[in-house]
C-alpha cells in the first residue's frame, strides 16, 4: 500500500513537474521564440536539467526494464548549478552557413576544478532541420558539439538530446532553434524617393524579408562626400519618411538601419544617392492616342518659379502657356494630348531671360498602339543573304528591332496577323545583334532569300513598351543586286556607240538594264544620257557625231517584281574606231605671258578642237606637241585632246608643232609656230574695224614691198566671261585665223563695242608686227534718237527758212523779256542796234532760249593740227562718243551721212607723233606710213574736209533747239566734257580759240587770251583757220548761200548764244 | 656560325624601339588639331539631329561637375584626366552614333598617353571617379540629355584643345 501510494505520490509529482516544465517551456518560447531557449546576443541558449533514475534504483532496488529519467528546460538566464543539468547554445556560423549547438553538462566544469573521477555522463545531442531534412547527430563524454548546414537559407531546427550515466538515460523535449533570430536583420533594400504633387519628398525603403519583425528605423543623410555630418531621423513602424530641408542640386547620400523584435540594428543600408532638381510626376506615362495626359514637374530650386516654367515637347517644339496650370510656387503641370502612338518626351524648362534653362531630366509618354517607323529594307550590295533596314524615329526613343522568320509567303501572313499576334512565340523572335541604341538601321545576316520576315520596332519604357506597325519583308523582294560589269564599248565610224556587258551571277532572275553615257569632250558641260530599260546586254547607240569617247556606266534591277536599281557599275572609256592616221594637225594660236616673278616667259597653247566631221575613220584621240628650240634637241609631249597646251620659253627661237594623232598613228599635215623675240617686221599698212550691233568688219592692207605672210590670226578679249570667274587670259582669249589671200573679215557674234583686235600677220618663220584697234560702239537707241532729232531740226530749219520774218516776230514773243535780265538793266532796247551796244561786256552774258534765224548760222572752224595720237586721247574720245551720243556732233554726223552708229577710233600698236594727225573728233581710219609727212597731209586734209562737212550739216539742222544741238553744242559740250583730258588736245583748244576769235575778231580783249592760250605754232593754224572760216560753214553740203555780209550783220544778235553760261555751265 | 643567332636579337630590339619612337611634338599637334576638329564635327553632327529648340540651354555650367565644363588645361595629365572622364561617360550611354564619337576620343587619348609615357609624366587616376558613377546611374534613364550635355562639354573642351596644343609638350 505504501508502495502504491508512494508511486502513485511519484507519478503525481512527476506529472506536475512535467506540467510546470511544459508550462515553462511554453512560457519561455512565447518571450523568447525559441522552444525552450531564449535569443540573446545572436545566440540561443538553454539550460537543460535531468532527473536520472540512478537513486530510484538505488532506493528501489532492481527493476527488470532499464531505467529512464526526465528532462526539463530551465530558464536558461538562472543557471541551476546541478550535475546532471545541461547548457545549450546555438549559434550561426559564417553568413547563414552553418548552426553549430554545443551541449556541455555543469559536471564536466565541477571535474574540472574537483579533479576527481566519477562515470562520465554521455551526452547524445540530434540535430534536424525542419525544411531541408538535414540531421546531424554527435555525442560526448559531458559535452556535444552538432554543426548542420544551413545552405543560407533562414531554417528552423529541432534538437534534441539525450543523456546517460550510468547505464541510465534521460531525454529531453524537442527543441527549437529558429536560425532567424540568430543573426541581425538585413539592411532595408530598395531605397527610393517619391515626389508628391506638392512638391514633397517621400524616402521610401523596404525590409528584405516581408515578415520582417523590423519595428524601428534609422534614416541618415549627407551631402557632398562630407559624411562626417549625418543627418539622422528615427522612424518607427513604417517604411517610409518625408525629407524636407532638401537643398536641390546637391547630391545627397541615404542610409536607412533597422532594429529587429530582438533589438538587434542590422547594418545601414546600402548608400542611395539622389540630387533634386525637377521631379516628374509621373515621369512615364502610358496612354493611349488621343487621350489627355497631365505631368507635373516640382521644382525643388527655391528660385525657380512655377510661373516661369516652360514646357517643351521632345524639346523641339514649345508648348502653348495655355496647357499650363500652376499647382503652387513650385510645381507646374502641363495637359497634352498625343494623337499618334509612338513615343514623346516633355521637359520642363525654366525662362531665362531669351533663354530656356533645362535640366537633364525628362519626362516620357509612351502612347500605345502603332506607330509608323517607316521601315525599310533592302539587300546589301551582292550579298543577298544580307539586308539592311532603315527607319525613322524620334531621336529621343531608344528602339528595338524585333524579326521573325516565316515560311510562308509574305501574302499570306498579314492574313494570319490576328491569330498571330496573340500566339507570339517569344522563343521565334530575334533582335537586331547590332543592338538599337540611337541607330536608324540595322543589318540582318544569314537570311534566306525567299522566306518572309516580319520587321518591327519597339520602345520600352518601365511599365511596357509601344511598338511600331510591323512589316513584311521577301529579301528576293529587295535586293540591291552588283553593279553589271562593261566588257566593250566602241565608238563605230557609222556614228555608233556600241556597248556590251555581263550581268552579276545573284539574284538569278531575270534582269532589265539601264545604260547611261557622256562624251568625254567638254567636261565642263557633262550631262548624262540614260537609255533603258533594256532587256539585253548589249545595246547600240545613235549619236549625232563619230570620233567622239564617250564615259559608260550600266545598272540593273530585276525585271519582274519589285527591288531596287543596283549602283552604276564602273565607268568604261569607249574606243574610238579607226582605220588610219589622222591626216592633218589641229590649228592652234599661242599666249604669251611675263612672270615677272620668277622672270620666265609662259607661252600657253590653244587648240582648236579637231573637225571631228571629217574622215571618221580617221579619228584624233590626241596630240602631239614637238617643241624645237634653237640649237637644242627636239622633244614631244602625248596628250589627250586638250585645249591648252603650256611651257615655258627662254626668249630663243623656238619652234612648236602640234600633230594628231590615234591609235594608228600621227599626222603628216601640221601647223607649226615659230616664237622669236628679235624685232618684228612690219607689213600691216592699214587695219580698220567697223562694227554695227551684231557684227565686226576687219578690214586690213600690206605694204607693198613686204613679203606676204602665210597667213593672219585676229585676236581679242571675249568681254562676255567673267574676269573673276575665269581668271586666265586663256579662257578668255578668242583668235580667228585669217588665209594670207584675205584683206577683210566680219565676224558675227556678241560684241561689247569695246573689244581690242589685234591682226597678227604670221610668217613660216615667226610672226609680223602686229596692229591693235579698239572699236567702240554707242547705244544704239541713242543715234536712233540722234536720227529723229536731226530730221526734225531738219524739218524746223526749213520751215524757218519758208517763214523767216514771222518767225522773227514770233521768237522775239518767245523770247523773254529782256527788260528783266539782269545785264539788261537801264537799257534801251528801242535804241540798240549794234552788239556792242548789247553786250558792253562779255561776263554779262546769260542763257536765255533764243532761236538762230536764217541769216544769222553760226560760223565753226575747224583746225586740223598734227598731233601725237594718244591712246588716253582716244578713251577719252570713246567715253564721249559713246555716253553723249545726243550732245556729239561726230554721232550725229554719221548718222547723217553713212547711217553708221558705231564710230571708232584708231591707233598703231606702236604710235609715233610723226604717223598720225587726227582730229578731236576723228573716228574712221588711221593709216600707218613709213611717210609721216605725207600722212599728215592726207590725214589733214581728209579730216578737216570731213568734220567740215559734218558740221556744216549740223549746224543748220540742229539749231532750233539748243540743248539737243549736234552742232555747235558738240563744240561746246564736246570740249566741256573733255576739258581735262584735252588740256593737252590743242586740235580742240584751237578750235575754241578759233571760235571766239570768230566772234571777237574785232574786239581787243579777246585777243588778250588767244594770247595766253595760243602758242605760236596754233597761230599759224589760225591763220590757216582763218582762211577756212573765210568760207561759210552751210556751204560745204547746203546749197543755200549765205552772203558773209547778212552773217556779218546777224552775228551781233545771236553770236552770244555760243558762249551763254546756260550751255557751258563753269 | 654565330651570325643568326646574334642577328636576331638585334632585330628584335631595333623593332622595339622602332615601335617606342614617340611620334614628334609637331606632329604630334598636328595629330591632336585633326582628331579634336573630327571630333567637333561629329559632335555637332550627332547634337543637331535632335533638332532642339533653339532657345533651350540644357545643363548650365554650373550643374553636373561631374562632367567636366570648361576645365582649365595644364598639361597633358590636366588633358588625359578629362578626357578619360569623358570617355567614361560616353562608354555610358546606348551604343549608337556616339560609338564612333568614342572611337575617335579613345584614339585620341591613346596618343596622348603615348606621349604621356614618353615624356616621363606620372599620371593620376581621376578625381571624381566615384561621383561620376553615381550621376551616371543616377540618370541612366535620361541618357539622351546626358549624351547631349557630355558632348557639348566635350566640345568645348576639344576647341580649348585646339588653342592650347602648346599645353602637350609639358606634363
Amino acid at each position: 500500500m505504501s508502495s502504491l501510494s508512494r508511486r502513485t505520490l511519484f507519478i503525481v509529482l512527476a506529472l506536475l513537474v512535467n506540467f510546470i516544465t511544459i508550462s515553462q517551456g511554453l512560457a519561455a518560447l512565447s518571450l523568447s521564440d525559441g522552444r525552450g531557449g531564449v535569443y540573446e546576443d545572436l545566440k540561443w541558449k538553454a539550460l537543460l536539467c535531468c532527473e536520472l533514475p540512478f537513486a530510484q534504483t538505488l532506493d528501489g532496488g532492481l527493476s527488470e526494464h532499464p531505467p529512464v529519467g526526465q528532462c526539463r528546460l530551465l530558464n536558461a538566464t538562472k543557471p541551476e548549478f546541478s550535475r546532471n543539468c545541461l547548457d545549450i547554445l546555438c549559434w550561426l556560423e559564417g553568413e547563414r552557413t552553418n548552426l553549430i549547438c554545443n551541449a556541455k553538462s555543469h559536471r564536466a566544469a565541477a571535474a574540472a576544478s574537483l579533479l576527481t573521477v566519477r562515470p562520465q555522463l554521455v551526452v547524445q545531442m540530434n540535430v534536424l532541420s525542419d525544411e531541408t531534412n538535414h540531421a546531424a547527430q554527435c555525442a560526448g563524454e559531458e559535452t556535444a558539439m552538432c554543426s548542420i548546414s544551413l545552405h543560407g537559407n533562414d531554417t528552423t531546427v529541432s534538437l534534441t538530446i539525450s543523456i546517460s550515466l550510468n547505464e541510465t538515460t534521460a531525454l529531453s523535449p524537442k527543441m527549437q532553434v529558429t536560425t532567424h533570430h540568430l543573426r541581425r536583420p538585413d539592411p532595408p533594400v530598395n531605397l527610393h524617393y517619391n515626389v508628391t504633387t506638392e512638391g514633397e519628398v517621400i524616402f521610401r525603403w523596404s525590409d528584405t524579408q516581408p515578415d520582417s519583425y523590423a519595428i524601428n528605423y534609422e534614416i541618415r543623410y549627407s551631402f557632398n562626400s562630407s559624411l562626417q555630418q549625418w543627418e539622422i531621423v528615427k522612424v518607427k513602424g513604417r517604411s517610409w519618411v518625408p525629407l524636407n530641408d532638401l537643398s536641390s542640386g546637391i547630391r545627397y547620400m541615404v542610409q536607412v538601419r533597422c532594429q529587429s523584435h530582438f533589438n538587434y540594428w542590422s547594418e545601414w543600408s546600402q548608400p542611395f544617392h539622389f540630387t533634386l532638381d525637377v521631379s516628374y510626376i509621373p515621369a512615364e506615362v502610358f496612354t493611349t492616342p488621343g487621350s489627355e495626359v497631365t505631368v507635373s514637374a516640382v521644382f525643388h530650386n527655391r528660385s525657380w518659379s512655377a510661373s516661369k516654367a516652360v514646357w517643351m515637347l521632345n524639346g523641339q517644339v514649345k508648348i502653348p502657356e495655355s496647357q499650363y496650370r500652376v499647382i503652387n510656387e513650385q510645381v507646374s503641370a502641363v495637359t497634352v494630348t498625343v494623337d499618334e502612338p509612338g513615343f514623346d518626351t516633355l521637359m520642363c524648362c525654366h525662362q531665362w531671360g531669351e533663354r530656356f534653362k533645362c535640366i537633364i531630366a525628362y519626362a516620357k509618354i509612351y502612347t500605345e498602339g502603332m506607330f509608323n517607323a517607316d521601315i525599310t529594307c533592302q539587300s546589301k550590295n551582292s550579298e543577298v543573304d544580307i539586308m539592311s533596314c532603315e527607319w525613322n524615329k524620334s531621336a529621343w526613343a531608344q528602339v528595338t528591332l524585333l524579326y521573325r522568320q516565316y515560311t510562308s509567303m509574305c501574302e499570306t501572313i498579314s492574313e494570319m496577323e490576328g491569330s498571330e499576334e496573340a500566339e507570339e512565340n517569344m522563343s521565334l523572335l530575334k533582335e537586331c545583334p547590332s543592338g538599337a541604341g540611337d541607330h536608324r538601321e540595322c543589318t540582318l545576316r544569314n537570311l534566306s532569300l525567299f522566306s518572309c520576315y516580319k520587321i518591327w520596332l519597339e520602345v520600352e519604357g518601365g511599365r511596357g513598351k509601344v511598338r511600331s506597325f510591323p512589316v513584311y519583308v521577301a529579301p528576293i523582294d529587295y535586293v540591291k543586286p552588283s553593279s553589271p560589269t562593261v566588257m566593250e564599248a566602241t565608238t563605230l565610224p557609222n556614228k555608233t556607240l556600241s556597248v556590251s556587258w555581263r550581268r552579276p551571277h545573284l539574284p538569278v532572275y531575270d534582269m532589265q538594264y539601264e545604260l547611261r553615257f557622256v562624251a568625254l569632250r567638254g567636261m565642263a558641260n557633262t550631262q548624262w544620257k540614260v537609255i533603258g530599260p533594256l532587256l539585253e546586254s548589249l545595246a547600240e547607240i545613235q549619236l549625232e557625231e563619230s570620233c567622239v569617247q564617250f564615259k559608260v556606266e550600266v545598272r540593273c534591277r530585276r525585271l519582274n517584281g519589285s527591288g531596287y536599281w543596283s549602283d552604276w557599275s564602273m565607268s568604261y572609256t569607249s574606243v574610238v574606231y579607226n582605220r588610219k592616221a589622222p591626216e592633218m594637225g589641229p590649228d592652234f594660236w599661242r599666249i604669251i605671258q611675263e612672270d615677272p616673278v620668277r622672270s620666265v616667259t609662259n607661252v600657253t597653247l590653244i587648240i582648236k578642237q579637231p573637225v571631228l566631221a571629217g574622215d571618221p575613220y580617221s579619228c584624233v584621240e590626241g596630240l602631239v606637241f614637238e617643241h624645237q628650240a634653237s640649237g637644242r634637241a627636239v622633244w614631244s609631249n602625248e596628250t589627250t585632246l586638250v585645249q591648252f597646251h603650256l611651257f615655258q620659253w627662254r626668249k630663243e627661237a623656238h619652234t612648236v608643232t602640234v600633230m594628231s594623232r590615234n591609235a594608228l598613228g600621227i599626222s603628216t599635215r601640221n601647223r607649226n609656230i615659230t616664237l622669236l623675240h628679235q624685232p618684228k617686221r612690219r607689213v600691216v599698212r592699214s587695219f580698220s574695224v567697223v562694227a554695227n550691233a551684231s557684227c565686226v568688219y576687219l578690214s586690213w592692207s600690206l605694204l607693198s614691198d613686204h613679203p606676204v605672210p602665210q597667213s593672219f590670226v585676229i585676236e581679242w578679249l571675249d568681254l562676255n566671261k567673267d574676269p573673276e570667274q575665269d581668271m586666265s587670259l586663256t579662257e578668255r582669249l578668242q583668235w580667228v585665223r585669217v588665209q594670207s589671200t584675205s584683206r577683210d573679215r566680219s565676224l558675227c557674234r556678241r560684241f561689247y563695242g569695246s573689244e581690242e583686235f589685234t591682226l597678227y600677220p604670221v610668217f613660216v618663220d615667226g610672226e609680223g608686227e602686229p596692229v591693235r584697234y579698239t572699236a567702240t560702239r554707242g547705244d544704239p537707241a541713242a543715234y536712233i534718237l540722234l536720227l529723229i532729232i536731226a530730221f526734225l531740226s531738219v524739218v524746223l530749219f526749213v520751215t524757218l527758212l519758208m517763214s523767216q520774218n514771222p518767225m522773227r516776230k514770233l521768237t522775239w514773243k518767245d523770247v523773254p523779256n529782256p527788260n528783266k535780265c539782269s545785264w539788261a538793266k537801264g537799257m534801251d532796247f528801242r535804241q540798240i542796234d549794234t552788239m556792242e551796244n548789247l553786250f558792253p561786256h562779255s561776263e554779262g552774258l546769260t542763257a536765255c532760249p533764243l532761236l538762230l534765224v536764217s541769216e544769222s548760222i553760226c560760223e565753226v572752224e575747224i583746225i586740223e593740227k598734227p598731233h601725237p595720237v594718244m591712246l588716253e586721247h582716244e578713251k577719252d574720245n570713246e567715253v564721249l562718243i559713246y555716253n553723249s551720243g545726243d550732245k556729239t556732233t561726230t554721232d550725229s554726223a554719221l548718222l547723217a551721212d553713212s547711217s553708221e552708229p558705231l564710230s571708232l577710233e584708231a591707233a598703231t600698236a606702236a604710235p609715233t607723233p610723226e604717223t598720225s594727225g587726227q582730229s578731236s573728233v576723228m573716228y574712221s581710219t588711221v593709216l600707218l606710213s613709213d611717210q609721216p609727212s605725207l600722212l599728215r597731209k592726207q590725214q589733214e586734209s581728209l579730216s578737216s574736209s570731213s568734220d567740215e562737212g559734218n558740221f556744216s550739216n549740223h549746224v543748220c539742222s540742229d539749231s532750233a533747239n539748243p540743248r539737243h544741238s549736234s552742232s555747235y553744242n558738240s563744240v561746246e559740250e564736246f570740249s566741256e566734257t573733255s576739258d581735262q583730258d584735252y588740256e593737252a588736245s590743242e586740235s580742240t583748244g584751237a578750235a575754241k580759240d578759233l571760235y571766239y576769235l570768230e566772234v571777237n575778231e574785232e574786239e581787243e580783249e579777246e585777243e588778250d587770251e588767244e594770247e595766253i592760250e595760243e602758242t605760236q605754232g596754233e597761230r599759224e593754224k589760225n591763220e590757216t583757220v582763218m582762211r577756212v572760216d573765210a568760207r561759210p560753214l552751210l556751204k560745204g553740203k547746203d546749197s543755200t548761200a549765205i552772203d558773209s555780209n547778212n552773217i556779218s550783220h546777224s552775228i551781233p544778235l545771236y553770236l552770244p548764244q555760243f558762249r551763254t553760261e546756260c550751255i557751258n555751265p563753269p | 656560325m654565330y651570325f643568326p643567332a646574334l642577328l636576331y636579337p638585334c632585330i628584335l630590339g631595333m623593332l622595339s624601339l622602332v615601335h617606342g619612337i614617340p611620334i614628334h611634338p609637331d606632329n604630334l599637334k598636328n595629330l591632336v588639331k585633326l582628331q579634336a576638329d573630327t571630333i567637333i564635327l561629329r559632335i555637332k553632327d550627332y547634337n543637331d539631329k535632335l533638332k532642339l529648340y533653339p532657345k533651350l540651354l540644357i545643363g548650365d555650367p554650373e550643374l553636373y561637375p561631374e562632367i567636366p565644363a570648361d576645365k582649365t588645361i595644364q598639361g597633358l595629365g590636366s588633358i588625359v584626366d578629362t578626357l578619360t572622364t569623358f570617355q567614361k561617360v560616353l562608354q555610358r550611354l546606348p551604343k549608337g552614333h556616339v560609338s564612333q564619337i568614342r572611337s575617335d576620343l579613345s584614339t585620341l587619348l591613346d596618343y596622348l598617353k603615348e606621349r604621356m609615357t614618353s615624356m616621363h609624366c606620372t599620371s593620376k587616376e581621376p578625381a571624381n571617379g566615384r561621383s561620376l558613377d553615381a550621376f551616371l546611374e543616377d540618370n541612366a534613364t535620361h541618357h539622351i540629355t546626358v549624351g547631349y550635355l557630355a558632348l557639348d562639354r566635350l566640345k568645348q573642351f576639344m576647341q580649348k584643345l585646339i588653342v592650347n596644343l602648346d599645353q602637350l609638350k609639358s606634363c
